[in-house]
């Protein structure tokens, strides 16, 4: 065998066998000392190399050409290997991480909104889109203005439907009580706006918690009313009606017919108490709405002019419409609660039912 | 007020249904609560005529009838009433037939003897709650004729609840009024029949000293009157009005009172001392209520007297002693005018409340007294005899009857509705009796004396709105001035994303619980009529009624709550009294439920801390928490005084343990309160570039001595740290094995940046000495490991 044949058939030999070693190499880590242990300075194929040297000058070139081929070869092949060992080895990798994805998530306790509050923010957040703007009272009110300013002396009838919790022996003006509707802010933000030597267009929402001595299935002694007025020059029972359609399907997000029944109270006048179609059997009349149809939600009217006069705006100027809603009842409509006990019973499975 | 449909349209001719009617009602500002057809439900109860009555021959107490129904042939029945007589007229029910109460009327055998049916009772049909003996119908009953529809038992009657403002239409005249009007039909006047009177018997002599209260008192008295019960027809329509029969006098005082509105009162003329008077109670008087109850009067009340006694509340009732019985024979009638708001003022003063009371309170109109009188007194002489004395009046009737006058501007009218009155409703309210004279744009009103409460040119805008419908006043929307809209507070919103549940609690919470929070009660405002005593006192602290919420709660199935309230505590002296905004809060129990990545956890004060905390970060605050062992009902050591700059905000604490165990709560319970009206908002958010240069870390662990707070080694770490400090925070906390006894060992973490360069190691080593050596001189602490 000359010399270039036995050099070739030892490069053969070399790569037959690395080629062999690569298919077997268990990861990539032996792989990278495979590439070390042929292809590297002190590798095989240098050492081949070297051996070159001793051919004569017109086979070198040969041998140099069969050396780069089997070099290419076995660097092809360490590639493809690595590439395959490397999608094996993610592979494993996955299938080692595979999980449950069924299991519950890490979360922590959501809270819950109380229904009431819910519906508060959402009656007062129409309103104020409406450009009306906020205003409170005092829950502990005073004769004169839970009752005097609106027009309800302390010998007129309606006192009676009032259940006032009094502190102390009624009859004065400045006798206290719990307020037994949010009608009081309404004079005070009034008060407030000519004593500051201001004048109409006045348009204010209140909000907040009103006492009734009155204790039973469908009443609790504190619940929460939304009020709503707006003074002006020009202000029409029209007007009232526009707001309450707006302010009611607004709420109920739909379209409800709206009714106007005339009523008394002796803060407005004209009074109309607000029946909506009943939500419940849209108003085609069910057990709810007794067969009606409607269901009443709201009492409503033009200031009366001895509420402008108590408060020293001068009625044959301005006019005003007013209203006042529960909150509760809106609450219980708009969500389907049975029962207003379930308000103040604050179970937590019911408020998180309820809660946002 | 019970209107029923027969008596309606005695009033007018109105030829709708009753659900018609009702619907028109309530356009016209009337709200009916419901129609009832009370008695329906007596079908196959006939006439009958006995024709024959003979004893059972077994049995003493039963006797043998024969009916005439006008059928072919007569019924047997077997009866064991026994107020009838051959020849009386009584309800029959036939078989097949069912009662109210639920009895069937079937054949049977009663001792022997075939019986065909049932005599009925006023009980039996409904018509009482209990009675003696059979209904015996009168004379001129059709025989055969359904019971029910003889009795007009099956008609519908309209419960309708009247507004305060309309004593008018107390009465069926009134609510006759109102829809003749709307339905352009004439209003059928009472009769104008003036009873005869004889001068043979002498007329009461009545003074007024009272004559603001009582502007007009009418007086009568009769004489031989035979006191027996009332007609059945007449018994039928009270009881369908909702009032209770009583004796033929008082029944024809209640049925006027119902058909015109005029509250009238009858006293037995032989109870009575000398002469009426009408005048204010005095000092020390008392007054025996129908019901018997004893009243003291105050000098306010008004009252009719005689020489010796008050006999009456002025408009509200008689007295019991002098009150008309089956025994009368002689009575004095009263018909008056009385002021609203006097027998208001009495009626409360008094607590006596009665139809009438209701009627003169809402103001009755004076027009009706003499017709009134006049109606009573021809009823009861024709019913149970008797003669009439002349009528004695004391008071100007004209003056009182009078139209009032009110000058209206149309334009006024027509801005205030929002839309232009059309002619055709002066028309409406002309029949309801106002008289109405155009003058350009001037209205000229005249009102009449059954509408008092029609004063003011808004009142005749009301009278307007209801007759031209509201339904048809349009809808629109007004131009509303822009003003600033609020914006709604996010206070509760951002307390309830850390994972608490909103609750609303009563404001009211009792003594006791009060005491457990407030040790002194002088600043309590207490309600005198609570609904109860738990419910008695003005909450001072918002923890009593969220541990009572927390009970109620872990008593149903909860192994852990985080509860957070809104709302206003209340602290007097009544007379200038506060309502502070506070925000409560309260956790106990578990925290954290077992899990597949957790085990559970019971809240501790740190949860509490750390949420008030984040709450706070959100309005862009920072508290500072110092411990203070004073707070009533919190556990020393595991309480502190929340403040926001230097004033106080709030309290957090552990809830005594006997205080909890109070509350069936065993697991440790901790609350906190925030008083939101000290709250500043913080400042808004300014914009600061993001730093350029990077942060270093680095951690330093030291043994403390117990008992040095945090707070108090973070200020001065943080001080000693200078320029470069951004964060320290303690990240390890260990007093396990290895740590001396009395010590703590403290790892604490820093950040420190500069904003002009990247810090090197020297920096950095420079400040962590200089945090070492103010460490060791503060507090004598080392460097551990
Ligand atoms: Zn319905």
């Amino acid at each position: 065998m000359s010399e270039i044949d036995s050099l070739k058939a030892q490069l053969q030999d070399l790569q037959d066998k690395a080629l062999a070693l690569f298919a077997d190499a268990a990861d990539l880590k032996a792989l990278q000392a495979l590439r070390v242990a042929y292809l590297g300075k002190k590798g095989e194929l240098t050492s081949v190399l070297k051996g070159v040297g001793k051919l004569p000058p017109q086979d070198r070139p040969v041998i140099g050409q069969f050396v780069n081929a089997t070099k290419s070869v076995l660097a092809e092949a360490l590639d493809k290997a690595e590439s395959l060992l490397a999608s094996k080895e993610k592979e494993a990798r996955i299938d080692a991480e595979r999980i449950d994805v069924t299991l519950s998530g890490r979360t922590s306790e959501t809270g819950a909104l109380h229904p009431v509050q819910q519906g508060l923010h959402e009656m007062t957040a129409i309103f104020a889109q409406m450009g009306f703007a906020m205003a409170e009272g005092p829950e502990i009110e005073d004769e004169f203005h839970n009752f005097d300013a609106l027009n309800i002396p302390a010998e007129h009838p309606a006192r009676a439907n009032h259940d006032t919790f009094f502190f102390d022996i009624e009859g004065t003006a400045d006798t206290k009580l719990l307020r037994t509707h949010t009608s009081p802010v309404q004079i005070r933000a009034m008060q407030a706006c000519v004593d500051a030597g201001g004048e109409p267009p006045l348009a204010v929402v209140a909000a907040g918690r009103v006492y009734r001595c009155d204790y039973d299935v469908t009443h609790s002694p504190m619940f929460h009313q939304v009020e709503v007025f707006k003074v002006d020059k020009d202000v029409s029972l029209a007007h009232l009606k526009g707001v309450l359609q707006h302010f009611l399907s607004a709420y109920f997000e739909k379209d409800v017919p709206i009714r106007l029944r005339p009523h008394y109270f002796p803060f407005t006048e004209p009074s109309a108490e607000v029946d909506i179609g009943c939500v419940f059997c849209n108003h085609k009349g069910c057990r709810i709405c007794k067969g009606s149809g409607w269901i009443e939600v709201l009492g409503s009217g033009m200031i009366h002019p001895n509420v402008l006069k108590a408060v020293g705006i001068d009625s044959s100027i301005y006019s005003g419409f007013a209203f006042g809603l529960g909150v509760e009842r809106l609450v219980m409509l708009k969500h389907g609660i049975p029962d207003l006990r379930l308000f103040f019973e604050n179970d937590v499975r019911f408020l998180r039912r309820m809660g946002a | 007020m019970k209107i029923p449909f027969s008596w309606l349209k005695e009033h007018c001719p109105i030829e709708k249904t009753p659900q018609e009617v009702a619907d028109d009602l309530v356009r016209l500002g009337h709200e009916v609560e419901g129609i009832e057809t009370p008695r329906a439900g007596v079908k196959g109860v006939r006439v009958g005529h006995i024709v024959e009555m003979k004893p059972h021959p077994d049995a003493d107490k039963l006797k043998l009838l024969k009916i005439d129904l006008g059928d072919v042939e007569h019924l047997s029945i077997v009866c064991g009433a026994s107020n009838m007589k051959a020849g009386d007229k009584v309800p029959v029910a036939t078989v097949g037939t069912s009662l109210p109460n639920g009895l069937k009327i079937k054949k049977g055998k009663i001792r022997g003897e075939v019986s065909f049916g049932m005599c009925c009772s006023e009980a039996e049909l409904g018509l009482a709650e209990d009675a003696d003996g059979l209904l015996i119908l009168p004379k001129d009953a059709p025989v055969g004729e359904e019971v029910g529809e003889y009795l007009e038992l099956e008609e519908a009657v309209l419960d309708l609840d009247i507004t305060p403002n309309r004593g008018d239409c107390m009465s069926l005249r009134g609510i006759a009024r109102d829809l003749a009007a709307d339905y352009a039909l004439p209003l059928i006047e009472p009769g104008d029949e003036v009873v005869a009177t004889d001068d043979s018997v002498a007329a009461p002599t009545v003074a007024i000293a009272a004559s603001e209260d009582c502007p007009l008192y009418t007086a009568c008295k009769i004489e031989g009157v035979k006191v027996s019960a009332s007609p059945e027809w007449l018994q039928a329509r009270l009881i369908a009005a909702g009032l209770r029969p009583i004796n033929g006098v008082v029944d024809v005082i209640n049925y006027t009172m119902l058909d015109l509105g005029q509250p009238m009162h009858a006293f037995d003329a032989d109870t009575l001392d000398g002469n009426i008077t009408v005048r204010t109670a005095k000092a020390g008087e008392t007054f025996t209520s129908l019901e018997g109850k004893n009243v003291s009067l105050h000098d306010e009340d008004l009252v009719i007297a005689d020489d010796k006694h008050v006999i009456a509340l002025a408009g509200i009732m008689g007295s019991e002693p002098t009150g008309v019985t089956d025994k009368t024979s002689n009575i004095i009638l009263e018909s008056a005018a009385f002021r609203p708001a006097r027998i208001s003022i009495t009626r409360r003063t008094c607590g006596l409340v009665s139809d009438s009371s209701m009627r003169f309170e809402r103001g009755v109109d004076p027009a009706m007294i003499a017709v009134a009188m006049d109606q009573v007194a021809q009823m009861i002489v024709s019913l149970f005899g008797g003669q009439v004395s002349a009528i004695t009046v004391v008071g100007d009737t004209d003056s009182l009857i009078k139209d009032t006058q009110i000058q209206v501007n149309m334009q006024r009218i027509e801005s205030r509705l929002g839309i232009e009155v059309p002619k055709t409703a002066d028309a409406v309210l002309e029949r309801m009796g106002f008289g109405i004279e155009h003058d350009g744009d001037t209205l000229n009103f005249s009102v009449p004396s059954h509408r008092p409460d029609v004063r003011l040119a808004e009142d005749i805008s009301e009278e307007y709105a209801r007759v031209i419908g509201f339904d048809n006043i349009p809808a629109m929307m007004p131009t509303l001035t822009t003003i600033q809209p609020s914006k709604v507070d996010t206070g509760i919103t951002d307390a309830v994303r850390l994972g608490f549940v909103q609750v609303i609690n009563y404001a009211f919470i009792s003594k006791a619980e009060q005491r457990l929070f407030v040790a002194e009660d002088d600043k309590d405002l207490v309600l005198p009529n609570p609904i109860s005593e738990a419910m008695s006192v003005m909450r001072r602290s918002m923890f009593p009624s969220l541990l009572n919420t927390a009970k109620y709660n872990m008593n149903r199935q909860q192994t852990g709550v985080a509860l957070v309230e809104q709302g206003r505590i209340y602290t007097g002296p009544l007379d200038e009294h506060t309502e502070t905004n506070m925000l409560a809060w309260l956790i106990t129990g578990d925290v954290q439920p077992d899990t597949w990545y957790a085990k559970s956890r019971k809240a501790d004060f740190f949860d509490l801390k750390g949420a008030i905390e984040s709450w706070l970060q959100g309005r862009g605050l920072t508290a500072r928490f110092m411990a203070d062992d004073g707070v009533l009902g919190l556990q020393a050591g595991q309480t502190a005084k929340i403040f926001i700059g230097k004033s106080v905000a709030g309290y957090i604490g552990k809830v005594d343990g006997d205080l909890a165990d109070g509350f069936d709560l065993s697991d440790d319970v901790f609350v906190a309160s925030i008083n939101l009206d000290v709250l500043h908002t913080g400042k808004k958010a300014k914009f600061q570039p993001i730093p350029e240069f990077p942060s270093i870390e680095r951690d330093l662990v030291f043994l403390f001595d117990k008992g040095v707070t945090s707070d108090a080694i973070l200020q001065t770490v943080r001080k000693a740290c200078g320029q470069q400090f951004v964060d320290a925070s303690i990240f390890d906390l260990y007093d396990g094995q290895g740590v001396p006894e009395g010590k703590v060992s403290l790892g604490i973490r820093f950040v420190l940046q500069d904003a002009k360069r990247t810090l090197t190691q020297e920096d950095s080593d420079k400040v962590m000495q200089a945090v070492i050596d103010a460490v060791a001189t503060k507090f004598k602490a080392e460097l551990r490991g």
